[in-house]
C-alpha cells in the first residue's frame, strides 16, 4: 500500500458481516475453539479453521478459504501458517 | 456451520479466571488437555501469551476482583486528588500507586514474594520502555522549538493574518492543534498557548472561557493525531500498528470532527462576549515571523514518521533540524538548547553551553524536555505494574469475561464498549496517557475477539484519550492551563481576574474532544471507517 494510500484506508462505511470468496488466502486473529477446531471470528461472520496447531487460539494465521456461505455469514477454510499472536 | 454457537466467540476462548487456583497454577494441568491453551487466553493482558502458562500466579484473600486493589485505589486516589481537591500533582499520583501496590500486598496469599517478582515483571514491560523512550525525544524536540520561537511565530502569523475577537478561538483551536501535532504533546501547547496566545486574545476582546476551551481542542487535536504525541504512541505499539500507517489512517476522523468543530468556534466567536482589557500591544512586540521556519522542524518529524522510519529516528531528524535553525537563524542561543551552569568562571567558562550563576546545575530545552517527563515515567511503570499484578490475580480474566459475555457480544456492540470503556477510564484518570496505558490491553483483546484491525483498534483507542484528558476540571490538560493562570506569577495576577477561567466553565466549549468522542459513537455504529484484520494487515511496529 502506498503512503498516499494509507489516508484513504478505510475511508467508507464497513459491515459488521464481511464475506470471503472460496480461494482467498486471509490473515486472522484465532478468536476461539469449537468442537476440536479453531475459528475465527471476524466482525460478526465465522470461519471455521481446520487443520490448525492446537495452540492456534490468540495467534494470527494464515487460511485459504474453502467455502463460504454469504446468506449465514459463515465459512470454512484450511490453515496455512502462523504469522503472529495477540497484540498482547 | 450451521452451529448457532459460533455467534459467542466467549464460549469458545474459555477465558476463565484464575479462581480457586493455588499459587503456582499446578491444578489447571489435572485431567484437562485444553486448560493450558485457555490459561494464555486468560492472561488477556501485558505480558507476551507463550511466556504466561509457566509464569506464578498470585492468590487474592477475596479471589481473583481483589487483585484489582491496587488499580483500584490508585483510581480512586487519582479521582480524589484532582477531581476532588482540583490538584494536578503526577507526582501526587506516583503516591497513589505506590501506596496501592502496597495496600494489594497485605491481601495477596502465602509467600508475598510472588507479588513484590510481579512488581518488577511489570514494569520490565516492552510497551512502557517504548512509550518512555519516545516521550524522552518527544519532549526534547518541543522544549527545542518553545525555545526557537516558534509560539511567538504563531503569533505573528494570526496578527499578520488580521484575526479579530470573534474569529481568535476559531483562529487559536488552529494554530494551537498545528503546534500540538508538530511538537506532539497537548500539554506542552497548552501550556505554550495559554501563556502566549490566550493574553493576546483576551487583551483584543475574546472570550476568556471560549478560547481557553479552543486551546484545549487544539491540544486534543495534536495529541490524537501528532506522529510523536506520546498518546498516538501507546496507541499504536499497545495495538501492534505501525505509528505512520495509524497517523494516516486516522486523519478522517481527526478531520470530520474538527471541521464542526472550527465551525462551531467561529459561530460562539461572534456570540460571546470578551472581557474588557486593554493594552494588547506589548504581547504583540513579542511575535516574530521567523519563529515559523519551525513548521519546517515539525514537517520533517512528520513526514519522516509517515514514510514509516523509527519514531526516534524521526524525532531526531526533527530536532537536528530545530537546533540547527534556532543556531543559524539566532532563534536561541546555544545555552537555550544546552548549558552547564557553574558558580565560579573557570577554563571552561569561554565556551558557549557553559555559563556563570548562583546555583551549579544543567539545563536548557533538552534538559528541560526530557526531565518533564520523567514523574510520568515513573508512574506509567506504576501502573503498568499493578496492572500485571491484576493480571497474574486473575483480575483482568475476570473483568475481560464479564465484558465480552454480558456487553460486547457483536462487533457493534464490541466497538462502542471500546468507545465507551476508553473514554470513561480517561474520564476519571487525570493523566490520559496513563490512563491509555490501563485501558489499552482490554481495547486489543475485545477487537481482536472480532478481528477488528490494529489501526481502527488505536484510533478508537487514541481518540477518545485524547478528548477525555482535556474536557473535565479534573482533567491533566485543563489543570496545566488553569495552573498558568493562577499560579504566582500567573496571568490572573499580571493581568486581573478577567484573565482566570473556572476550569468547570470550559466543559461544554471543547467542542473538538466531544465531537470526536461523538464521531467515534456514530463510526462505531455506522461502520465508518471500521476495518478488519484480513483487510489490511499492519506493517512491522516501527519500535525499539
Amino acid at each position: 500500500m502506498s503512503r498516499f494510500d494509507k489516508f484513504f484506508a478505510g475511508l467508507s462505511f464497513r459491515g459488521s458481516t464481511p464475506d470471503y470468496d472460496p480461494g482467498d488466502v486471509i490473515e486472522v486473529m484465532v478468536t476461539g475453539e469449537e468442537g476440536g477446531e479453531v475459528v475465527a471470528r471476524i466482525g460478526d461472520s465465522t470461519l471455521r479453521i481446520e487443520d490448525a496447531p492446537a495452540d492456534a487460539v490468540n495467534t494470527r494465521v494464515l487460511v485459504a478459504i474453502d467455502t463460504w456461505d454469504e446468506a449465514g455469514h459463515r465459512g470454512t477454510g484450511t490453515y496455512r501458517e502462523t504469522v503472529g499472536k495477540s497484540a498482547f | 456451520m450451521t452451529d448457532e454457537s459460533d455467534g459467542n466467540p466467549i464460549e469458545r476462548t474459555g477465558d476463565e479466571p484464575p479462581d480457586g487456583a493455588p499459587p503456582g497454577g499446578g491444578q489447571r494441568d489435572r485431567g484437562d488437555p485444553g486448560a493450558s491453551d485457555r490459561e494464555l487466553a486468560a492472561d488477556g493482558g501485558l505480558s507476551a501469551g507463550a511466556e504466561t502458562d509457566s509464569e506464578p500466579r498470585i492468590a487474592f484473600y477475596g479471589g481473583k476482583w481483589a487483585s484489582t486493589i491496587p488499580l483500584a485505589f490508585f483510581i480512586l486516589w487519582a479521582i480524589f486528588q484532582s477531581g476532588v481537591l482540583g490538584i494536578g500533582d503526577t507526582n501526587g499520583l506516583v503516591i497513589g500507586a505506590l501506596v496501592g501496590t502496597i495496600l494489594g500486598m497485605f491481601f495477596a496469599r502465602g509467600d508475598w514474594k510472588t507479588y513484590a517478582d510481579t512488581i518488577f515483571e511489570g514494569m520490565t514491560q516492552r510497551v512502557a520502555a517504548t512509550a518512555i523512550v519516545a516521550w524522552l525525544w518527544a519532549g526534547m524536540f518541543a522544549d527545542t522549538l518553545q525555545v526557537g520561537g516558534f509560539v511567538e511565530g504563531l503569533i505573528f502569523a494570526a496578527d499578520a493574518l488580521n484575526v479579530g475577537a470573534a474569529t481568535f478561538p476559531a483562529a487559536a483551536f488552529v494554530l494551537c492543534g498545528l503546534l500540538a501535532t508538530g511538537i506532539g504533546t497537548g500539554y506542552g501547547a497548552t501550556i505554550a498557548f495559554v501563556t502566549l496566545f490566550f493574553p493576546a486574545g483576551v487583551l483584543i476582546g475574546a472570550n476568556p472561557v471560549l478560547l481557553f476551551a479552543a486551546i484545549l481542542s487544539g491540544a486534543v487535536f495534536g495529541d490524537n493525531l501528532a506522529p510523536v504525541s506520546d498518546t498516538t504512541i501507546v496507541s499504536a505499539v499497545t495495538q501492534d500498528a505501525d505509528i505512520g500507517g495509524v497517523v494516516a489512517s486516522r486523519f478522517k476522523y481527526a478531520i470530520a470532527a474538527a471541521i464542526p468543530a472550527f465551525v462551531a468556534y467561529l459561530i460562539m466567536g461572534s456570540m460571546l462576549s470578551g472581557a474588557s482589557l486593554e493594552g494588547s500591544a506589548a504581547l504583540r512586540e513579542t511575535a516574530t515571523a521567523l519563529g515559523l521556519v519551525h513548521l519546517l522542524s515539525m514537517g520533517v518529524v512528520i513526514a519522516t514518521a509517515i514514510a514509516g522510519r523509527h519514531i526516534v529516528e524521526a524525532i531526531s531528524w526533527g530536532l537536528v533540524v530545530a537546533v540547527a535553525f534556532n543556531l543559524v537563524f539566532g532563534l536561541s542561543s546555544v545555552s537555550d538548547i544546552l548549558v552547564f551552569t557553574v558558580t565560579e568562571a573557570g577554563a571552561f567558562t569561554s565556551l558557549p553551553f557553559v555559563a556563570v550563576g548562583e546555583t551549579a546545575s544543567v539545563g536548557g530545552s533538552l534538559y528541560s524536555g526530557a526531565t518533564g517527563f520523567f514523574p510520568l515515567i515513573v508512574l506509567t511503570l506504576l501502573i503498568v505494574s499493578m496492572a500485571q499484578i491484576m493480571i497474574r490475580g486473575g483480575g483482568f480474566a475476570a473483568i475481560q469475561e464479564f465484558l465480552l459475555n454480558s456487553v460486547a457480544t457483536n462487533v457493534r456492540r464490541a466497538e462502542l464498549t471500546m468507545v465507551l470503556g476508553t473514554a470513561t477510564i480517561n474520564g476519571m484518570i487525570t493523566i490520559n496517557t496513563a490512563a491509555e496505558i490501563a485501558i489499552a490491553p482490554y481495547i486489543a483483546r475485545i477487537g481482536e475477539k472480532f478481528n477488528i484491525n490494529g489501526y481502527r483498534r488505536a484510533n478508537i483507542l487514541d481518540a477518545n484519550t485524547s478528548a477525555l484528558g482535556y474536557i473535565f476540571p479534573w482533567a491533566g490538560g485543563v489543570l496545566v492551563g488553569y495552573q498558568v493562570m493562577v499560579g504566582p506569577e500567573g496571568l490572573g495576577a499580571e493581568y486581573g481576574p478577567e484573565m482566570v477561567v473556572n476550569p468547570i466553565e470550559v466543559v461544554p466549549y471543547v467542542f473538538h474532544g466531544w465531537f470526536l468522542v461523538i464521531v467515534f459513537l456514530i463510526a462505531a455504529v455506522t461502520g465508518f471507517g471500521r476495518e478488519y484484520i484480513p483487510d489490511r494487515t499492519s506493517e512491522e511496529v516501527s519500535r525499539a
